[in-house]
């Protein structure tokens, strides 16, 4: 899916050509889930619609297969399933996609930041992470960009990105396509996120489209997904700390 | 004995079945339940057992002398008559005052039998009392085993281990000597090579028998113990649920009229949670990122505004260090002080230098408007990074400010990052 994404989106989309965002809220708090039900609802006016809620991992899995939205808020620690939580959720769900044809695409949303969780359900499949403490206009913009097939990293993630591929510490891809490196490129777009730049304010910086930095995100999400660097998985059972 | 009777589950259905315990039926009974219970028990068919002892009561009477020791000593099933239901409490819960009960009851049997037999009634003792001894003894060890008191027998400081041990003493003691009856009667000591073999061979099926007994009780004593680690761990997180999570629940309930405290209260909170939950025993400032990040808890503290701080690799702490992470503390300082949230600290440790970044999205400032007398940023930041071969740069955004300060580091090798 890559229509044209409206203009000035940052946070504050416009009204989308297909119709609202489809969301299902999947979070094992009930009070989390009213609460952010009650944000959106404030900050989205109609551009996006709650089809269904889980508490647990099978239940989930039932609600997204039922529903197929277009989006999934996705609590990485969850009840039930094989014991890991909102991966399994994507596992389950794979190959289900929306009535267009789109998959349907995760954003996951935690408290817990730590690197093993936040790694392994982005691996899993999710286009996305965003912690539980962003404020409600935020969590609005990071939906229509997963809905529109953009990746969305919190400073936190593109902080584990930097950490984990060894790009603070120097290495970077001889080629764009390497897997187990970020470019130069890349490396630049994800030191301005944990630098707290939003993307427009990225894109200013380096001078580059909005559109590019997206590219480049989508890119570094690829490769986290992808890459079989050892160090990936390594390094994140080994960060316990923040 | 109060427990209820576990009704049988399905054949086959889990690899460890739940065996109820040996009770005497109270349904389902022919004369006192033995059989029926007995068949519960083991899982085999009642009536088959049934058989057994009435082919058993023709060989001399031996089935119905183990019936009888059975009836006396079951205990019966829940809702069966409560006849008799104190008479066998003593079997599992002995004192000295049932033991001598016990001791007298067997004389008065022995010498019952022999009076019977002396009347010119042909019981064959000669087989009979062993297996009788030897019932008595396998019950014994039995109930010993399968009560659920049997744990304290190898607990260190159970309080009746003592009766547990004399209660096994007893019972190896007479199946050992019902052994030795069996083997020597009416036998010349020559013979005593087979009885040898045979006692070997006994020993051997007794040995069989026993095996899964005995690894039960290891598993239920490795249960046990793993369910004391864990009600250890859980007190242990209860406790300190106790001491900091519930107390500033109550403080935040006090001061609920100051959002600002509030905040504070819950951001220092959820951060010494956070710690407690994912940090590994090392210790918080022996490194640049640990100091950073204490400088960072530090300042939100002071102020109660939240900021996002994230580092990437790590490096020992060193003089130049510790200036950048006051510089940057000062710098963070600032920017909940005049910026507005939300504040993004982001430290990168490199191989030859290492980058700090304080962002908040305020009105932002010139630095060249800031008066000479304000030290803050002219000499805390900037100065303090110069004087140790860095350089610091304040850049006014399109919304809010950035700091960048800037550490040269010399390329020494360092240890994996963790």
């Amino acid at each position: 899916m890559s229509q044209p994404r409206p203009t000035g989106s940052q946070g504050t989309p416009a009204a989308r050509p297909g119709g609202p965002i489809r969301l299902v809220l999947v979070d094992d708090h009930r009070m989390f889930r009213s609460g952010v039900r009650a944000e959106l609802d404030e900050v989205s006016g109609n551009r996006l619609e709650i089809v269904g809620e889980a508490g647990t991992v099978d239940q989930a899995v039932v609600v997204i297969r039922e529903q197929r939205p277009d989006v999934v808020l996705l609590d990485v620690h969850l009840p039930g399933g094989d014991g890991r939580g909102g991966s399994d959720v994507i596992t389950g769900c794979a190959g289900v996609t929306t009535e267009s044809g789109a998959p349907v695409r995760f954003l996951a949303l935690s408290v817990s930041d730590a690197a093993e969780d936040v790694i392994a359900v982005i691996r899993a499949g999710a286009r996305g992470y965003v912690t539980k403490t962003i404020s409600g206009p935020e969590l609005g913009g990071a939906i229509v960009r997963v809905a529109d097939g953009d990746a969305v990293f919190s400073p936190r993630l593109a902080g584990f990105v930097l950490d984990a591929f060894g790009a603070a510490a120097g290495e970077i891809a001889e080629v764009d396509e390497e897997l187990d490196r970020l470019s130069a490129r890349e490396r630049e777009v994800m030191r301005l996120i944990a630098r707290g730049y939003q993307y427009k304010e990225v894109a200013k910086e380096l001078f580059i489209s909005v559109k590019t930095v997206e590219t480049h995100v989508s890119s570094v999400l690829r490769k986290l997904q992808l890459s079989s660097r050892h160090e990936l998985t390594v390094w994140a059972m080994g960060r316990r700390l923040l | 004995m109060t427990s209820p009777r576990v009704p049988p589950p399905p054949a086959g259905s889990a690899p460890h079945r739940q065996r109820p315990p040996l009770r005497r039926g109270a349904h389902g009974r022919v004369v006192a339940g033995v059989c029926r219970g007995l068949a519960d028990h083991l899982g085999l068919h009642p009536l088959a057992l049934r058989v057994g002892f009435i082919a058993l009561t023709a060989v001399g009477g031996v089935g119905a002398l183990v019936y009888a020791f059975l009836w006396a000593t079951v205990e019966p099933a829940e809702g069966a008559a409560p006849a008799g239901g104190d008479r066998s409490r003593w079997l599992r819960q002995p004192d000295t005052g049932s033991l001598l009960v016990l001791t007298g009851g067997l004389v008065i049997l022995v010498g019952g039998l022999a009076l019977v037999q002396a009347w010119g009634l042909d019981l064959r003792l000669d087989i009979t009392v062993p297996v009788l001894v030897l019932t008595t003894g396998a019950v014994f060890v039995w109930s010993q085993l399968d009560t659920s008191g049997r744990d304290r027998l190898l607990a260190p400081h159970g309080g009746s281990r003592q009766q547990a041990m004399g209660r096994l003493v007893i019972g190896v003691g007479l199946a050992v000597a019902g052994l030795v009856a069996l083997g020597a009667q009416g036998r010349s000591l020559g013979e005593l090579r087979d009885v040898g073999v045979a006692v070997v061979i006994t020993l051997a099926g007794v040995g069989l028998l026993a095996a899964p007994y005995v690894t039960r009780l290891w598993r239920d004593l490795r249960e046990e113990q793993a369910a004391t680690a864990r009600e250890t761990e859980r007190a242990d997180i209860a406790a300190h649920l106790h001491d900091s999570v519930l107390q500033t629940l109550a403080l935040i309930q006090r001061r609920a009229d100051d959002p600002v405290q509030v905040a504070r209260l819950a951001r220092a909170q959820e951060r010494e949670l956070r710690s407690w939950l994912y940090a590994g025993p090392v210790g918080p400032t022996a490194t640049l990122a640990g100091a950073v990040a204490a400088a960072g808890h530090e300042v939100e503290d002071l102020h109660g505004v939240p900021i996002e701080l994230i580092v990437t690799g790590d490096r020992p702490l060193d003089a130049d260090g510790q200036a950048l992470v006051n510089a940057l503390r000062e710098a963070m300082l600032n920017a909940v002080r005049h910026g507005a949230p939300p504040v993004s600290a982001y430290v990168e440790v490199g191989t030859g230098s290492v980058e700090a970044f304080v962002r908040d999205h305020g009105e932002g400032f010139d630095p060249e408007d800031v008066p000479a007398d304000r030290l803050g940023v002219r000499e805390s930041i900037m100065g303090r990074m110069q004087r140790h071969g860095g350089t610091a740069r304040v850049r006014r955004l399109e919304q809010g400010t950035e700091v960048s300060l800037e550490l040269p580091v010399s390329r020494e090798p360092q240890g994996a990052e963790s």
